[in-house]
C-alpha cells in the first residue's frame, strides 16, 4: 500500500504512515510526544496541531472552532492522513518529555530529599526504631579453604558452606550460569570471592559471584512509578545512603492522562506493549543516567525496589490491567513474587532483583502501603489518616489495631487534567493566587516563571480566594452581579480572568469557568467524603483523628488553609497535617535497605481493610452533602468564613 | 398514660412560620391571609409539639391549557380552563381552595411565548378577583422567567405573594427581586435533602429571610416515585426539628400536575379497562398521592380537580381534630 510522509516542526522529524493513520500515532512514531488527556477519543482538545499543508480528513468537533479550522488547526488523535502533509506542533500540545529541570525537581521532592541523605535517619515521621538495616541485597567477602584430599566438598557446596556459616542454614539458590562459572572462577581468584546474596522470602539467592573483594561496590534503586512524574533513587546500600534523586514525567501520559484512559488504551493493539515500553525505557535511562554520573558499574547494581498504584505495576510488568476497571474491580496481583530484574526489560546486573512493593487492591496500590510504611501508621497507638490526592483519592485510616482504607475517585482536575486552562506542576504553573478586595488576581508561578495556567494547588488557593471575595456563591458559581472587569460571560456560562493574555506565556487569557468549578467542587467532594465515609463507619468523630499526612503530587504547595476552606479536607487543627511528600519513594527506599521493613509492607497490605465506596449506599449522601462550599453541614467547618 | 409520655418525642427547633398574603394594613390587598408552618412535631403529633397551621390546598390555575388535557380536567373544568381569571376565581370560592396557585407556562418559547405585559395584566386581573394570596409560577424557562417574574414581583410589592421555582443553577434574580418587593420565594430541589438545604443557604446568603422561604421537594405522584419524596421530606423535617434551622421550612407539594401526568390518571377506559371510570381514576390518583404528602408533612398542597380538593380539604380537617 501506498505510504505517506508526515513531517512535524518545528522538530523536523519525519514519519511514514498508512493512509488513515491519525497524526497523533504518526507523532507518537516520529518520537514527538503530543499531550493526549483522554487517550485519543477527541475529547480533551489538548492535542492541537496546525497542518501547514497536505489534506488530512476530520468529522467536526465541538472542541473546534471554525476560526480554528480556517487557519488549520486539528485535533491530532481526530485528523486522517490523506496525504503527503507537514504539521506544525504549537508548544502548548506538547507534552513535557524532559527530565524535570532541577527547580521543579526540588518543587516536587521538597522536604523528602537532598543530594545524598542517610535514609535509616530520614524516617520515619513518627515514632522512632522502626528502621532495622538489613538490604535486600547483600555483598559478602568469602576466603574459602582450598579442596584437598581431606575436604573434598565440591565448588558450589564450598560456596554455600561458607555463606551457612554466616547466615545460618537456609535454602540456598543459584542459578545455572553461576554455577557453570564457578570452577575456573574460583581458581582463577585465589578461592576468594565476593558473593551477593538476595534475599528472596526464607531462602537467599546467589546473584552475583566475582573474584576478590568486591563487596564495597553494591547498589541498588528505589522507584516510585506515578501515573504523572516516575522518580527514583541511587542508593548504595552499604553506605544506607541515596546518592541521588532524579524525576522524570511518566512517558505513559502520551497514551491518557489518568490510569482509566490508559487501562483503555492497553486494550488497543499493541496498547500493553507501548505503555510497558514507556516507562521501562524511561526507567533504564534514568538508570543509566546514575551509572554514568557516578562511574559504576551496572553490574554492581544488584537490585532494585519499586513502589506505584496498581495499574502502574501492572503496566511496567506487561500484566494486562483491563480487570481493574471492571467490576468488582480485582487486579491480576496485588503481592508480585521477587522477580528477576531482566525479566521485565530492566538492564541492571543480569541476575538482579525486581522487589515490587506490595499493594492492597485495584484502587489502593503498593504506593499506598508505601506511604503507610513511611509514616509509620501501622505502629502508631493514635489514629491517623493518610490521603494521597491525585486522580483516584485514596485514603488510609487506621492505628496498630486496625488500617482501613478507599479510593475516592476524584477526577483529574487536581492534575490540572480536563480543566479550561489546566496544567501539571509545571514550570509557569499557577501554583498561588491572592485576590485583592478589587478582585484582582496577584498569581505566584513555578519558578517565577510567565504564567502557562493553574495547576491543582493554584486552583485550591484561587477558588478559596474567590470565595472569600464573595466573587463565588457556595455553590461554585460566579456571582455575576458583581461588576468587574474580570469577571465575564464565556463559551460556556460566566468565568473570571485570572491572567490577562499580555501576562502569560501562552498569549491567551488565563480564566477560570464554572465547567471548571463545577470540577473542583466534584473532585473535592469525592475526597471528603470518602475520608467522612470512612470515619462514620469506624463510628468515629473526624476530630479523633490525631494527625493527617498529606503525600502524593502536591506536596508541600498546598495551601492548608485554602484546602479547608474549599471543604478538601477536614478542619482541624492545623498542626495536625503533616506534609509527607513522595511517601510512596520514601517506603520504596526504606524496603530497599531493610527485608524486615519489606515483610512488614507485605503484613501491612494484608491487613489494610479495603472500603468499597461504590457499593456502599451512604455514600451517595454524602458526596451530595460534600458538593457545596465548604460543606452542606457548615458545623463541620467552624474556622471557614466567607 | 405515663408510659405514653416516655415514648413521645421532644424536638429542639420549630418550623419558620411563613405568613402567605399581606392585608390593606400590612401594604397588600388580600382580605385573606394565611400563615403556614411553624409546627414542632410530626405531621398531626399533637402531644409531640404544637401545630399551629393545617396544610393548605391550591388550586392549580394555568394561563393555558395544553390540548391533550386528560378526561377527569377537561370534563369537569371545560368551562373554565380557557379563562383563567375566572377560573382563579371559581376555585378561589366554589372548590374549597385555600388560595390559588398561577402556572405562567405560557411565557415558555415552546409554550406561546407570550410577552411579559400579558402576563402582567393577567395577574393583576388574577389578584382583583380573588381574595386570598396567590402562589406566582414561572415557565420553566430560566431566560424567560428571570426576564417576567421580576417585574410581576415590582408590579405586586408588598403582596407577599409566593414566587416559584428557583434553583440553586437560578435563583439569583427572581430572589433579589423577592426581597426588596417583600415576597416569598419557592426553593426547588431535585428529590435531594442536601441540595435543598444547599439552596436554603444561598438564598439565606444574598439576604432572603429563613421564614419567606418555602421548600418544594420536588414529589412523584402515586406510583412514579411518590414513597422517594415521602423519605425526603421525613428526613428533612427530621433534620429541622432536631436543630436544623437551614432545613426548616414548610413544604410546597405539585400534587395536580404531578398526578395529572400519571399514565392511570390519564388513559381512557377503553386503553385502560381494568382501570374503571377514567374520571374517577383520575380524580383518586389525586387525592392518594395528596394524602400520602398530607402524611409526609406537606403545608401547601397544589392541586387541580375541584372533586379532589373537596376530598382532601375534608379529609384535612378530620386530621386537624385533636
Amino acid at each position: 500500500m501506498e505510504k505517506h510522509i508526515v513531517i512535524f516542526y518545528p522538530d523536523n522529524k519525519k514519519a511514514v504512515v498508512d493512509p488513515g493513520t491519525t497524526i497523533l500515532a504518526a507523532a507518537i512514531s516520529a518520537h514527538i510526544h503530543l499531550n493526549s488527556s483522554c487517550g485519543g477519543d477527541g475529547v480533551c482538545g489538548k492535542c492541537r496541531v496546525i497542518v501547514r499543508s497536505g489534506s488530512v480528513h476530520a468529522e467536526p468537533s465541538g472542541r473546534m472552532t471554525p476560526d480554528d479550522r480556517k487557519c488549520g488547526a486539528y485535533l491530532a488523535c481526530q485528523a486522517l492522513v490523506e496525504s503527503d502533509i507537514e504539521v506544525d506542533i504549537p508548544p502548548g500540545s506538547r507534552l513535557d518529555m524532559s527530565a524535570l529541570s532541577k527547580e521543579e525537581l526540588e518543587l516536587r521532592l521538597r522536604d523528602v530529599y537532598s543530594k545524598a541523605e542517610d535514609i535509616s535517619e530520614a524516617m520515619p515521621q513518627l515514632g522512632v526504631g522502626l528502621f532495622q538495616y538489613g538490604p535486600l541485597v547483600v555483598k559478602s567477602y568469602f576466603e574459602l579453604l582450598k579442596p584437598n584430599f581431606d575436604d573434598k566438598l565440591s565448588d558450589l557446596e564450598r560456596v554455600q558452606r561458607a555463606i551457612e556459616e554466616q547466615i545460618g542454614p537456609r535454602p540456598i539458590h543459584t542459578g545455572l550460569a553461576n554455577i557453570r562459572r564457578l570452577g575456573p572462577l574460583l581458581r582463577a581468584s585465589g578461592w576468594s570471592i565476593t558473593v551477593g546474596l538476595a534475599q528472596n522470602d526464607e531462602a537467599v539467592e546467589i546473584i552475583s559471584i566475582e573474584p576478590q573483594d568486591r563487596s564495597k561496590n553494591n547498589f541498588g534503586f528505589a522507584f516510585d512509578i506515578g501515573t504523572t512524574t516516575v522518580s527514583g533513587s541511587f542508593v548504595d546500600l552499604n553506605l544506607k545512603k541515596a546518592l541521588g534523586t532524579k524525576a522524570a514525567y511518566n512517558r505513559q501520559a502520551a497514551f491518557g492522562s489518568d490510569v482509566i484512559t490508559r487501562i483503555i488504551y492497553a486494550q488497543a493493539e499493541d496498547g500493553l506493549e507501548k505503555l510497558h515500553h514507556a516507562v521501562v525505557d524511561l526507567i533504564n535511562e534514568m538508570i543509566e543516567a546514575f551509572i554514568d554520573e557516578f562511574k559504576v558499574d551496572l553490574n554492581d547494581v544488584t537490585c532494585l525496589s519499586v513502589a506505584g498504584n496498581t495499574t502502574m505495576i501492572h503496566l511496567l510488568l506487561r500484566i494486562d490491567p483491563k480487570h481493574i476497571r471492571q467490576e468488582p474491580y480485582v487486579p491480576t496481583a496485588n503481592i508480585i513474587p521477587v522477580l528477576k530484574a531482566h525479566e521485565v526489560g530492566i538492564k541492571i546486573n543480569p541476575h538482579g532483583l525486581l522487589y515490587c512493593l506490595p499493594g492492597v487492591a485495584s484502587y489502593v496500590g503498593a504506593d499506598i502501603t508505601a506511604g503507610v510504611l513511611s509514616c509509620d501508621m501501622h505502629r502508631s497507638k493514635e489514629v491517623n489518616l493518610l490521603i494521597d490526592i491525585g486522580t483516584n483519592g485514596e485514603i488510609v485510616l487506621g492505628s496498630s489495631d486496625w488500617l482501613m482504607s478507599c479510593a475516592a475517585s476524584a477526577g483529574p482536575a487536581f492534575e490540572g487534567s480536563g480543566m479550561s486552562c489546566g496544567v501539571r506542576a509545571v514550570r509557569g504553573a499557577i501554583q498561588g493566587v491572592k485576590i485583592t478586595e478589587k478582585l484582582d488576581a496577584v498569581v505566584s508561578t513555578i519558578c517565577a516563571d510567565k504564567p502557562r495556567g493553574i495547576c491543582g494547588s493554584g486552583y485550591i488557593e484561587l477558588v478559596s480566594e474567590l470565595l472569600k471575595r464573595g466573587a463565588l456563591d457556595k455553590n461554585g458559581k460566579i456571582n455575576a452581579n458583581v461588576r468587574n472587569k474580570r469577571i465575564r460571560k464565556g463559551e460556556s456560562g460566566y468565568e473570571y480572568v485570572v491572567s490577562y493574555a499580555g501576562d502569560t506565556a501562552i498569549g491567551q487569557d488565563i480564566v477560570i469557568t464554572e465547567a471548571d468549578l463545577d470540577n473542583l467542587k466534584r473532585a473535592k467532594a469525592a475526597i471528603y467524603s470518602g475520608i467522612s465515609i470512612l470515619v462514620r463507619h469506624m463510628d468515629m468523630a473526624i476530630n479523633d483523628i490525631n494527625a493527617i499526612f498529606i503525600a502524593g503530587g502536591f506536596g508541600t504547595s498546598l495551601n492548608i488553609e485554602s484546602a479547608v476552606a474549599i471543604g478538601l479536607i477536614p478542619d482541624l487543627p492545623r498542626e495536625k497535617y503533616i506534609f509527607v511528600g513522595n511517601s510512596s519513594l520514601a517506603g520504596a527506599r526504606q524496603a530497599l535497605l531493610s527485608c524486615q521493613a519489606l515483610k512488614t509492607a507485605q503484613a501491612v497490605s494484608k491487613n489494610i481493610t479495603y472500603f468499597e465506596l461504590s457499593t456502599d449506599p451512604k455514600y451517595m449522601d454524602e458526596y451530595m452533602a460534600a458538593l457545596f462550599f465548604p460543606h452542606t453541614d457548615s458545623g463541620l467547618f467552624p474556622s471557614v468564613k466567607y | 398514660m405515663a408510659d405514653e409520655l416516655k415514648l413521645l418525642e421532644k424536638w429542639s427547633l420549630k418550623v419558620h412560620e411563613v405568613k402567605l398574603g399581606a392585608g390593606p394594613s400590612a401594604g397588600g390587598s388580600r382580605e385573606i391571609i394565611f400563615n403556614i408552618g411553624g409546627q414542632s412535631s410530626f405531621p398531626f403529633l399533637f402531644k409531640e409539639g404544637d401545630i399551629p397551621n393545617r396544610p393548605l390546598i391550591a388550586a392549580e390555575v394555568l394561563d393555558c391549557v395544553e390540548d391533550d388535557w386528560p378526561v377527569g380536567l377537561r370534563t369537569d373544568l371545560a368551562s373554565v380552563s380557557k379563562d383563567p381569571v375566572e377560573w382563579a376565581r371559581k376555585m378561589a370560592s366554589d372548590s374549597g381552595a385555600d388560595l390559588v396557585c398561577l402556572k405562567l407556562q405560557g411565557l415558555h418559547p415552546d409554550l406561546g411565548n407570550k410577552p411579559v405585559k400579558d402576563a402582567m395584566a393577567l395577574v393583576e386581573a388574577v389578584l382583583k378577583n380573588i381574595k386570598t394570596p396567590l402562589i406566582i409560577l414561572g415557565c420553566g424557562s430560566a431566560d424567560k422567567d428571570n426576564e417576567v417574574l421580576p417585574a410581576i414581583s415590582e408590579a405586586t410589592k408588598g403582596e407577599r405573594l409566593l414566587f416559584g421555582d428557583v434553583v440553586s443553577e437560578n435563583y439569583k434574580t427572581l430572589a433579589a427581586a423577592c426581597i426588596a418587593d417583600g415576597h416569598n420565594i419557592i426553593a426547588e430541589s431535585p428529590i435531594d435533602v442536601n441540595i435543598a438545604k444547599q439552596l436554603n443557604i444561598l438564598l439565606s446568603d444574598i439576604g432572603m429571610p429563613l421564614d419567606r422561604i418555602v421548600i418544594n421537594p420536588t414529589i412523584g405522584a402515586l406510583g412514579y416515585g411518590l414513597e422517594y419524596a415521602y423519605s425526603i421530606m421525613e428526613r428533612a423535617k427530621s433534620a429541622a426539628l432536631a436543630g436544623d434551622k437551614m432545613l426548616a421550612m414548610p413544604f410546597i407539594c405539585f400534587v395536580g400536575q404531578e398526578s395529572w401526568r400519571a399514565k392511570e390518571a390519564k388513559v381512557s377506559l377503553n386503553d385502560f379497562p381494568q382501570g374503571g371510570n377514567a374520571r374517577m381514576r383520575g380524580i383518586m390518583w389525586e387525592v392518594v398521592t395528596a394524602m400520602a404528602m398530607v402524611e409526609a408533612g406537606a403545608d401547601i398542597l397544589t392541586m387541580r380537580h375541584p372533586e379532589a380538593i373537596k376530598i382532601v380539604k375534608s379529609a384535612i380537617t378530620d386530621l386537624m381534630k385533636r
